[in-house]
């Protein structure tokens, strides 16, 4: 080889030659769709408050715009270095979570059930979105240093052990939609990493057996409680459970095959739908946008979790695939998750729909991911 | 890798999974069950809301106002709501609007309505009551002032039992109107014309689409349609004959008052009745009915007092003498019951009849003796002079052809002849006016004479039909009853040669526009079997009870040359009450096409002469203004 062809080799190499573009073109539009859908959920509110109709969808914007400096940020870092510093940063956001349970650090919500964020000067930041990333990263860690083929079972009670921490402390605040969200993101890199299934069938019989116990123990709250099974008995609901999940598949339903046109849904317009424009914003594209649209939203997320498992196919070593499993895995489930609650196939759980929920922390984490996705997929040939 | 790839694909896999669940749902509920959600999303969002309309007013003949609407502030409470310091708060409503506390409570408890109603307590509180209210939501639970159209009578009392009453529609009658559209706190005709004329006086409710938030805030108002105001009724009434018929009806009761019966004790004369109809479109011009009571009380919902007036009275003012209530018609019925005999052949309009003292029915075993109002045997008599002195004995022996026609006939289909006859003039069926609550009235016959016969034996008939059945008929006496509008239309058809009107008060039914919504035509197709010539001959002699005969003495110096007045006394004894008096007659200036037919009636008032037909001349006076009718009665006639 010559210096010349050398030299190209090299060029040719070049992680920023290797930028997935589709990757970040969806991701725009996710966002943009979600500042649409956020203006229709929220203009009439803050008109008949007499505010700025604008005033969240500029605060989403900005987030937005935050969201890509952290995304090139994350690509521009080579995401081996932090397989370096996993075990800081996993523990860093254990501390984290720790803090937030502290009166006076963390903060509580108005109705005083939840103690999940910190106000950093009016910004509220949300420890338990930020711990996924730092456990995709942990996990990936010690998966990618296995010595054997598939992790033996000392392999697993260590993974468990070290997705346990975090997830109990979320559990605590509590906040069962990102305990779920977590529980997903591990199955999700065991089934990559080789696990078998006889295990994987074990770890889900005692899945099982933890959710029985915790409903037993009282250990969640009735609103919790009501909330699950809502939707597993609809004739039994507490009224205002039901009444949540009645006014988002009423939008969802009224919607129809072409829906209401942009800001000419009712149930959106006049409010019917509690929390519309972060956990129920899914509402907006159904009821305004009907079927259609609501399925060219999925189709988006559709591209991105096939744009994430390709980068995980792609990805020069093991680390690489099981971070970018694990950041799939949580796209995957959130929007599950939170879709399938919107039009009752899932319990109610608070738990954003990535790129379009208003919410500062979610929005960040979300941008992060394909950060680490977009320099995984960057640096597959150095 | 390879290894990778394939758990790669299963995460795919798991993906894709998901996406097909989600598309799934999707699918069912906004393509195939998008029609449910969609009604849904507008029952949310969409309310109406009614505004009431007026209802129709009511004008007489004249287009004087009879009934309007008047604005007022009302109070009302809804009892489910009044919560646990019930009490309290009915105090301070009693204490803000001036209105005694157990006169709410009494409404409030009132067992027609239901709980859940909003019931009138106050009307007119001043405007202070009303935002006092609105400003301390939390000391009146329950309690609303609403802005509304209620009742106003610019005549006061005047023909109160004719134009009826509204009122809070009760609990069995929202059942039967509910699918009319009436909401649970509307107002309804209850009596009278307001009742009859309930779906034309309502008009329609106005309707306001309104989009609300989920707070319940009004975001928008679209497709405001106005209420329809009701349509109004015209009357045949003319207010100011009917306000002289009452004055006429209220000052010949009071003159009775001085009157002794034959027993010696003053007349009761507690109540009685004052119809007059156009005799040839059977349109009710005037129909007094004493005593009474003032429609307003309604309005403001009944107190006590007033609820006790109503309904303990003995003599129940608000039930209309003219329409409601049935007597014995007396020597009234006689040219009926003669024109009947002429019918059947018993007599003729030359023959002569013996009008002897008493009256036995030969061949009755019974030896039943019928006495005539005079112990003077006053010889051969027409049938014009029999009915000009108002001779009972010549008309009891008609009743006892009719007996042995029975006797002969008795298994035929008409069992007895004389019912049929007086079913021909619409005795015992209701002439159908277009009032509330109108009576049948009643003709003995053998079915009802034998009926009670094996089962009652204190009954009237204990050995089934007798003679005396017919004969006392005949004379309008025993058992007969009719009220003063059946006689009304029976004299109308001999005033008219025969057609039997039936009576109505509205004329026209007038839209809010002013067109005419439905005219009332007259119904006088019903005719009676007898010629010109025999209602001509039973005019006439009735002409002759007014010149020279029962009503004389009443009619002294009546200017009958100007209007010509044909009319019979009639005395119906009622033991132990005192006699009803009547007084049956047609008026007009031409004698052979009477204008008008006036049938007065007190009750225990005495002898027909004496005080009924005293009370139609006033009547007469009052329809004819420029009549010069100076003289007064001069004396009085007995009669029977």
């Amino acid at each position: 080889m010559d210096v010349v062809a050398g030299r190209a080799f090299a060029d040719e190499r070049r992680p920023i030659r290797h930028v997935d573009w589709l990757l970040i073109v969806i991701t725009l539009c996710l966002s943009v769709v979600g500042l649409f859908l956020l203006y229709s959920a929220t203009n009439q509110t803050l008109r008949q408050d007499g505010l700025d109709p604008f005033a969240r969808v500029s605060k989403q914007a900005f987030t937005i715009g935050l969201g890509i400096v952290v995304l090139l940020v994350m690509s521009s870092v080579d995401y081996r270095f932090f397989k370096v510093y996993a075990g800081f940063i996993y523990l860093g956001s254990l501390l984290s979570l720790v803090l937030v349970r502290i009166p006076g650090i963390g903060s509580t919500d108005s109705t005083g059930t939840a103690q999940r964020w910190f106000d950093l000067g009016g910004v509220q930041v949300t420890p338990s979105e930020f711990c996924k990333l730092a456990l995709i990263v942990m996990l990936a860690t010690v998966l990618s240093e296995l010595r054997t083929p598939e992790p033996t079972l000392a392999d697993l009670l260590k993974l468990l052990g070290l997705a346990a921490a975090p997830m109990v402390l979320v559990f605590l605040q509590p906040d069962i939609g990102t305990s779920i969200g977590i529980a997903a993101i591990v199955v999700g890199m065991l089934i990559v990493a080789g696990t078998r299934l006889k295990h994987l069938l074990v770890l889900s019989a005692a899945g099982v057996v933890m959710i029985g116990l915790v409903f037993q123990t009282g250990a969640i709250q009735d609103y919790q409680r009501a909330r699950l099974t809502a939707f597993l008995d609809q004739q039994n609901a507490t009224a205002d459970v039901r009444y949540n999940l009645d006014q988002s598949l009423i939008a969802v339903g009224s919607g129809g095959l072409t829906g209401k046109g942009y800001l000419n849904g009712t149930q959106t317009n006049l409010d019917y739908v509690p929390e519309q424009h972060t956990d129920f914003i899914f509402t907006v594209a159904g009821e305004e946008f009907g079927f259609l649209g609501a399925i060219a939203v999925l189709a988006l997320f559709a591209l991105l979790l096939w744009r994430a498992i390709r980068v995980a196919w792609l990805a020069k070593e093991p680390f690489g695939t099981y971070v970018a499993v694990g950041v799939a895995s949580m796209f995957a489930i959130q929007m599950f998750v939170n879709i399938g609650m919107v039009i009752g196939i899932m319990p109610i759980t608070g738990i954003p729909l990535p790129f379009l929920s208003y919410g500062g922390t979610s929005i960040l984490v979300s941008f992060a991911g394909v950060g680490l996705l977009e320099s995984i997929h960057m640096r597959r040939f150095t | 890798m390879e290894k990778a790839s394939s758990r790669l694909r299963v995460l795919a896999l798991l993906v894709a999974l998901m996406f097909i669940a989600l598309s799934t749902r999707l699918w069912f509920l906004q393509v195939l069950a998008t029609q449910r959600f969609d009604k849904e999303a507008r029952d949310n969002s969409v309310r109406f809301e009614y505004t009431d309309p007026l209802r129709g007013q009511m004008y007489d003949a004249q287009g004087r106002k009879l009934v309007v609407n008047q604005e007022s502030l009302e109070v009302r409470i809804t009892p489910d709501q009044l919560g646990d310091k019930g009490e309290a708060v009915v105090g301070r409503v009693a204490e803000l609007a001036n209105v005694p506390i157990r006169d709410i409570v009494a409404k409030l408890q009132d067992k027609r309505f239901l709980p859940s109603q909003a019931i009138p307590v106050a009307e007119f509180v001043p405007k202070e009551v009303g935002f006092f209210i609105a400003e301390h939501p939390s000391q009146f639970p329950g309690v609303e002032v609403v802005k509304t159209a209620v009742r106003s009578y610019p005549f006061g009392r005047l023909a109160a039992h004719v134009l009826g009453w509204t009122g809070l529609i009760d609990a069995t009658q929202y059942v039967d109107l509910q699918k009319q559209g009436y909401g649970p706190n509307d107002i309804v005709g209850k009596f009278g014309l307001e009742s009859v004329y309930e779906p034309y006086l309502r008009g329609e409710r106005g309707k306001q689409k309104l989009i609300v938030n989920a707070d319940g805030e009004t975001i928008q108002a679209l497709g405001t349609i106005a209420p329809t105001p009701g349509d109004d009724l015209q009357l045949s009434l003319d207010a100011r004959v009917q306000r002289l018929a009452e004055k006429a009806l209220a000052e010949g009761m009071a003159r009775a008052h001085a009157y002794h019966d034959q027993n010696g004790r003053t007349l009761q004369a507690n109540a009685g009745t004052v119809v007059v109809l156009d005799a040839n479109t059977g349109g009710v011009v005037a129909m007094a009915s004493n005593p009474g009571f003032d429609p307003s009380w309604y309005v403001h919902g009944l107190t006590p007092q007033q609820n006790k007036y109503l309904s303990k009275n003995a003599n129940a003012p608000s039930v209309s003498r003219a329409t409601q209530l049935t007597y014995q018609p007396g020597s009234t019925f006689k040219p009926i019951t003669g024109l009947a005999a002429i019918k059947e052949g018993f007599a003729s309009l030359s023959g002569s009849y013996p009008c002897d003292a008493t009256y036995t029915k030969s061949g009755d075993t019974s030896g039943t003796v019928f006495h005539n109002w005079t112990t003077a045997n006053l010889g051969y008599m027409s049938i014009g002079r029999a009915l000009i002195v108002s001779c009972d004995t010549v008309f009891d022996a008609f009743g006892g052809d009719f007996y042995d026609q029975y006797a002969q006939n008795s298994i035929g289909s008409h069992a007895d002849l004389l019912e049929r006859d007086l079913h021909d003039w619409g005795f015992e069926s209701q002439t159908g006016i277009d009032l509330t609550s109108e009576a049948n009235g009643f003709v003995p016959d053998p079915a009802w004479a034998a009926e009670p016969a094996q089962s009652c034996p204190t009954c009237a008939f204990p050995y089934g039909w007798v003679p005396g059945g017919d004969i006392q008929t005949m004379i309008g006496s025993g058992y007969v009853l009719v009220s003063p509008l059946q006689l009304a239309q029976a004299y109308g058809a001999i005033a008219n040669g025969g057609h039997l009107c039936r009576p109505h008060l509205v004329d026209q039914i007038v839209a809010p526009d002013g067109s005419i919504a439905k005219r009332i035509d007259s119904h006088c197709d019903q005719t009676v079997p007898y010629t010109p010539q025999e209602l001509t001959y039973i005019r006439e002699a009735l002409r002759g009870v007014v010149s020279s005969g029962t009503a004389q003495c009443a009619f002294a110096g009546f200017p009958t040359s100007q209007v010509a007045v044909a009319g019979k006394t009639g005395t119906a004894e009622r033991p132990p009450h005192q006699d009803t008096s009547w007084f049956a007659s047609m008026v007009g200036p031409d004698p052979d096409h009477p204008q008008y037919v006036i049938v007065t009636m007190v009750e225990q008032g005495g002898f027909g002469g004496q005080t009924a037909a005293p009370i139609t001349r006033q009547v007469i006076d009052a329809l004819y203004p420029n009549l010069n009718d100076a003289s007064q009665p001069s004396c009085v006639t007995p009669d029977r």
